[in-house]
């Protein structure tokens, strides 16, 4: 459904539904590097798992959390909070037009959650005994790192999974059988029954978790930096959420249109951008009112490292909230992109500093991840981004023109014909 | 169909007032798990540990080891001495010297394990409960429900849990005062035993606290600050400090009055009481959300009538 | 004892017999034995993991071996160390324990009497005799300044100690030349060792050494026939592998930096560590501080106040002053005394570094590289890094206008 404009006046609707991706070949030589980097890192993971943890980290008594911890989970879930972000502004706050993007932010979102759980799972150091979140009466319901531990696999396989079923479904009801189609049929009333509930689900657990990620840093105490260590940890990891899902939704867009040769939709990207602006800018706002009230800001001003990284670290979320205020600078795709790209760093900065750059323990103690460690993390990064790539291919995610498709998919076989069609 | 819709809201609103209500009415009982300043048991046991005292002969090291089982950590000597560096997976007690500032000739003694604080931040943040401040004070750690996620570590502001990066079967390593083979038995922890100039003692917590400030007062000026090093600091710990020199000189950290526990879980522990809080935001937000969604609905279907394409959720 | 003495050349008999026969208790024996195992607890196979009773057994049925014993250029404080212990009466076990052929110290016979025994006794048991030798051995002007009977101590040393199953040195004098040896060694004092290289020697420097190292060794060769294991200077290990800074009492005193800085001051009489005061314990090989002397604890210099001179090392004794402080260099010298209060922690891996600096300036170009093909034009939805000209352009909005 497009409507012509006058220039000047409406834009395109260029994004009307998702769409799969019509591409020569789905492994490029991209997506080859990524999936060998992808066994590679997953091997090391399996052989990690057999064997101690010390010859396969950097990681030391001082900092017993590396970056797969630090990283994989704690920072790059906020990338992955699409889902939560997206998903409130179209379902809690009417955005419409966001409708036709929640897909790309759930399958982002979904595969840095899943990808990120693979990761800490192969950190635990006695997965055996895992089995004790299954008992109640072991559960220390005090602890942020038992709500993350309970909510976050959760969430990720029951919530995400099932917000990304109706993409899957769909394939499935333009691919295969007429009996299958009706099965389909049959059970769609009761999922679109069960629907508003799963997603409200959907939005709490990550307000939980995302905010108990948080709540991690506060049992280290003075361990953290004065300039990061706050009763607000919580609430500003997740507004840190908040503003790397919005801004890596948008960046995963923008790029996917770049990749798979697609029309932008600058009202809905401008939208992106107009959210992530205000979320910023409370981000900011809380942060240095939370300076302010801890007496933090001579300190903040030192200009020593740790004041010059924090000055950095809000500078790179002030700049796009301040830039992406103004309607123009939205509706460049330049400039939407790069102030996305720089919230996204942003917000990733400041949920990583505080584990590791700002954590200082008693003792003069040094990490980075080792070698081994890097590889991992980078292979589950990569599994990651394989398995996107492969989602836009074969299911209907990111969002195009209506008239290019008539619900044809690509098959798994290259060489077989594109199958489906509707009826 | 709306005034439906104002009744369910009303409803819905009751309840969520009525959760909020429940919540704020539970609130202060959240509060008990970890209090603005723990009280110590009254058969809390204590060490008490005198620099002043200690030649750094260094028995309770290898008494220590022996009482757990530990072998020698003698990865700094070509495998002859146990000369560990610091508390770590073969170590659950070390003396470490204060060699003083260069030209003052000053030096201090002071003896590491386990604080056995009166509020935990390692067990306020084990998962699944396998830190517990067990019978008479002392911190235990159990096998079988550790998952090995190294929180403990991390929440630790005396940093003493050890993690054995080198074994298969990682265990968390720090001094439990001798629980299970000694303080059960009726017998005082090893280290205390062996030292042969009784610098470190064991006893009861309010015994030796009395002791502590009893040598303060007989000999003002003699200890540092004239006070008692872990009487407060971190909510209040287990063992107890008597320094020549300053507490941050020999390592001790410097810590507020409350326990780690009761700062992190200050917001939480109201928000989270029974579960109000999310109860209360899966509500409201539930009714957004349907009544969004029904509207959605209707949108959708109309969509599908006039074109043909049914909805992409 | 004299009288005993004299018979002893008749015949060889075990020393069980020979202890009967000289009306040594049982208990006395015992407790020989056992004091033989606290002086050489580690490496002597005879002591090695038995009881007094055990011990005491299998050294009742040793042959008592035949000793020859020669005094070179001696102060004779070696056969005195041997005869101090007062309890029991060690002189009468050693001459029991061992047949002792030739000793010019205790033996009855002088003159003619006593060269024949010895003449007697290295005929008697070639290869057999185990040949002590007390002293240094004078190597200048062919060894004129000491003479046995008028032959030249290297002339007996050759005659005597060649035909011995073994040579023990007893002393430093005899392990390496001992005092004659110091500055300016007149007399060009040398060791055993130096003179007969290829011969078993066994050197037991000190001046003098602990006697039950002496009899521990004896014992072991006429028990076992074997020599206890050596060090590189034919020291016994079970004597000498450690130094006299490993167990010393004073210890806890030198780490935690209590030292007698004069003799007789506070620090002194409270039994502090003599390290300032020029003792040479760190480096000085030799059991005297957990053996002691006289059977007596803390009769041993650095028990009675006076620093260790190194008696027993060639390059400390009688070379180095006496109260200068040496440098401290133990074999395996531990990094630290104590754990330091901050302790470091975690290494930074330069591959490591390397990869993760890779990957990121990777994924930094790579943005760029995107980012540059967005378009800088407001409200342009053409598709992404698309050229005008090409025919992909016509998915842009054909009503936009040119382009700038």
């Amino acid at each position: 459904m497009s409507t012509r404009n006058d220039i000047g006046s409406t834009l395109v609707n260029h994004w009307q539904r998702g769409v799969p991706v019509d591409s020569k070949t789905v492994m490029t030589p991209v997506l080859l590097f990524c999936a060998a980097l992808a066994a590679i890192g997953l091997t090391l993971a399996v052989v990690r798992f057999l064997s101690p943890l010390g010859p396969f980290s950097g990681m030391n008594d001082a900092y017993a959390w590396g970056i797969w911890k630090t990283f994989n989970v704690m920072t790059l879930t906020a990338l992955g909070s699409g889902p939560l972000a997206v998903g409130m502004a179209a379902w809690v706050f009417n955005r419409h037009k966001l409708h036709v993007v929640m897909r790309t932010a759930l399958v982002s979102g979904f595969l840095f959650y899943a990808t990120g759980l693979v990761a800490l799972g192969f950190d635990v150091g006695r997965a055996w005994n895992l089995y004790n979140i299954l008992l109640p009466w072991r559960w220390n319901l005090h602890s942020a790192m038992f709500e993350i531990a309970f909510c976050m696999p959760t969430y990720c396989s029951i919530f995400l999974a099932f917000e990304c079923l109706p993409m899957v479904l769909e394939r499935f009801y333009y691919t295969r059988t007429d009996a299958t189609k009706a099965f389909l049929r049959r059970i769609a009333p009761r999922l679109r029954r069960i629907y508003p509930f799963a997603i409200t689900g959907a939005y709490i657990l990550p307000l939980m978790h995302q905010s108990s990620l948080g709540g991690l840093m506060l049992l280290a105490g003075d361990k953290v930096y004065s300039l990061w260590q706050t009763p607000m940890l919580p609430l500003l990891y997740l507004l840190a959420a908040g503003l790397c899902g919005l801004g890596f939704v948008t960046v995963a867009l923008c790029l996917g249109c770049l990749r798979y040769r697609r029309p932008l939709d600058i009202s809905i990207l401008s939208e992106l951008g107009s959210l992530l602006s205000w979320v910023c800018f409370g981000f900011v706002a809380l942060q240095c009112t939370d300076l302010a009230v801890r007496g933090q800001i001579a300190v903040a001003f030192r200009l020593d490292r740790m004041s010059a990284l924090l000055l950095l670290q809000i500078a790179m979320i002030l700049a796009p909230a301040i830039a992406l205020r103004n309607k123009i600078a939205r509706e460049t795709p330049h400039t939407l992109v790069d102030m996305s790209i720089l919230a996204c760093l942003g917000g990733m900065f400041y949920r990583f500093i505080p584990t590791t750059i700002a954590f200082h323990p008693a003792n003069r103690a040094t990490y980075f991840p080792s070698t081994p460690e890097f590889l991992m993390a980078s292979g589950y990064i990569a599994l990651g981004a394989l398995a996107v790539a492969l989602a836009v291919n074969y299911f209907a995610v990111l969002p195009g023109d209506l008239e290019e498709w008539n619900h044809m998919f690509r098959r798994v076989r290259r060489s077989e014909p594109r199958v489906g069609g509707a009826q | 169909m709306s005034t439906a819709m104002n009744r369910r809201q009303a409803l819905l609103g009751i309840f969520g007032l009525g959760g909020t209500v429940a919540g704020a009415i539970a609130a202060p009982a959240a509060g008990m798990e970890h209090p603005a300043h723990p009280v110590a048991a009254p058969d809390a046991v204590a060490m008490l540990y005198d620099n002043t005292i200690c030649t750094g002969c260094k028995a309770c090291m290898p008494a220590c080891n022996e009482a757990n089982g530990l072998p020698a950590d003698t990865s700094l000597s070509p495998g002859i001495w146990d000369t560990p560096s610091d508390l770590n997976s073969k170590t659950k007690n070390i003396i470490k010297l204060y060699e003083g500032d260069s030209g003052a000739p000053d030096f201090a003694f002071v003896k590491r394990q386990c604080m056995h604080c009166l509020d935990p931040a390692c067990v306020a943040g084990c998962p699944f409960g396998s830190l517990e401040k067990n019978q008479w004070g002392a911190v235990t750690w159990n096998p079988s429900r550790c998952i090995g996620c190294r929180y403990c570590e991390v929440a630790c502001p005396f940093d003493v849990p050890k993690f054995q990066w080198d074994k298969w079967d990682p265990r968390i390593v720090k001094c439990e005062f001798c629980y299970e083979q000694r303080l059960k038995e009726n017998r005082q922890p090893a280290c205390t035993e062996v030292c042969p100039t009784h610098a470190v003692i064991f006893g009861r917590r309010s015994d030796l606290l009395a002791e502590a400030k009893q040598r303060i007062a007989s000999s003002p000026g003699k200890y540092f600050e004239n006070r008692v090093y872990g009487e407060y600091e971190a909510g209040g710990t287990q063992v107890l400090y008597l320094s020549k020199v300053s507490f941050q000189k020999i390592g001790l950290p410097k810590l507020g009055t409350t326990s780690l526990g009761h700062y992190a879980t200050k917001v939480t522990s109201v928000i989270y009481k029974w579960l109000s809080g999310p109860i209360l935001v899966a509500v409201l937000l539930g009714a957004v959300i349907k009544r969004n969604w029904n509207r959605h609905e209707a949108e959708s279907a109309e969509l599908e009538k006039r074109t043909g394409l049914p909805e992409q959720l | 004892m004299l009288g005993i003495l004299s018979n002893s050349a008749k015949s060889l008999e075990n020393i069980d017999d020979r202890l009967m026969q000289c009306g040594v208790s049982r208990r006395a024996f015992l407790q020989f034995c056992s004091s033989l195992m606290v002086a050489a607890p580690f490496g002597l196979s005879i002591t090695d993991k038995r009881t007094p009773e055990e011990v005491a057994a299998s050294i009742g049925k040793v042959i008592r071996p035949p000793v020859v014993w020669l005094h070179f250029q001696d102060c004779t404080g070696c056969t005195e160390t041997l005869l101090r212990p007062s309890h029991p009466d060690l002189g009468d076990l050693i001459l029991n324990v061992i047949s002792l052929e030739y000793h010019e110290t205790l033996m009855a016979g002088s003159g003619r009497q006593a060269e024949q025994s010895l003449t007697d006794a290295v005929t008697k048991y070639p290869g057999k005799y185990v040949c002590v030798v007390e002293g240094s051995i004078p190597t200048r002007d062919q060894g004129v300044y000491m003479k046995l009977a008028g032959r030249p101590a290297m002339e007996v040393l050759q005659d005597v100690g060649g035909k011995a199953a073994a040579i023990i040195a007893i002393g430093s004098c005899a392990s390496w030349g001992g005092i004659p040896s110091a500055d300016p060694a007149p007399t060009g004092a040398v060791g055993v060792a130096d003179l007969l290289p290829s011969k078993a020697i066994i050197n037991l420097p000190g001046c003098p050494p602990n006697p039950y190292t002496l009899l521990g060794v004896v014992l072991q060769f006429a028990a076992d026939g074997t020599l206890p294991e050596l060090d590189h200077e034919r020291r016994p290990k079970f004597a000498y592998d450690r130094d006299i800074h490993e167990h010393c009492p004073r210890r806890p005193h030198f780490d935690a930096g209590r030292f007698v800085r004069q003799f007789g001051d506070q620090g002194h009489r409270e039994g502090w560590c003599l390290y300032e005061m020029g003792c040479k314990g760190p480096d000085t090989h030799a059991g005297c501080s957990t053996r002691h002397f006289n059977e007596i604890p803390d009769v041993w210099p650095i028990g009675i106040g006076a620093p260790c001179i190194g008696c027993t090392e060639k390059s400390i004794a009688f070379r180095v002053p006496m109260f200068q402080v040496i440098q401290i260099h133990t074999t395996a010298e531990p990094p630290l005394t104590y754990a330091p209060i901050v302790a470091p922690q975690g290494k930074v891996s330069p591959i490591a570094t390397g990869l993760v600096g890779l990957a990121a300036g990777a994924l930094a170009g790579a943005g760029y590289m995107a980012s540059r093909k967005f378009s800088d034009k407001p409200r342009d939805d053409s598709v992404p890094g698309a050229d005008p000209g090409r025919p992909d352009s016509d998915k842009a909005n054909p009503e936009s206008g040119p382009r700038e």
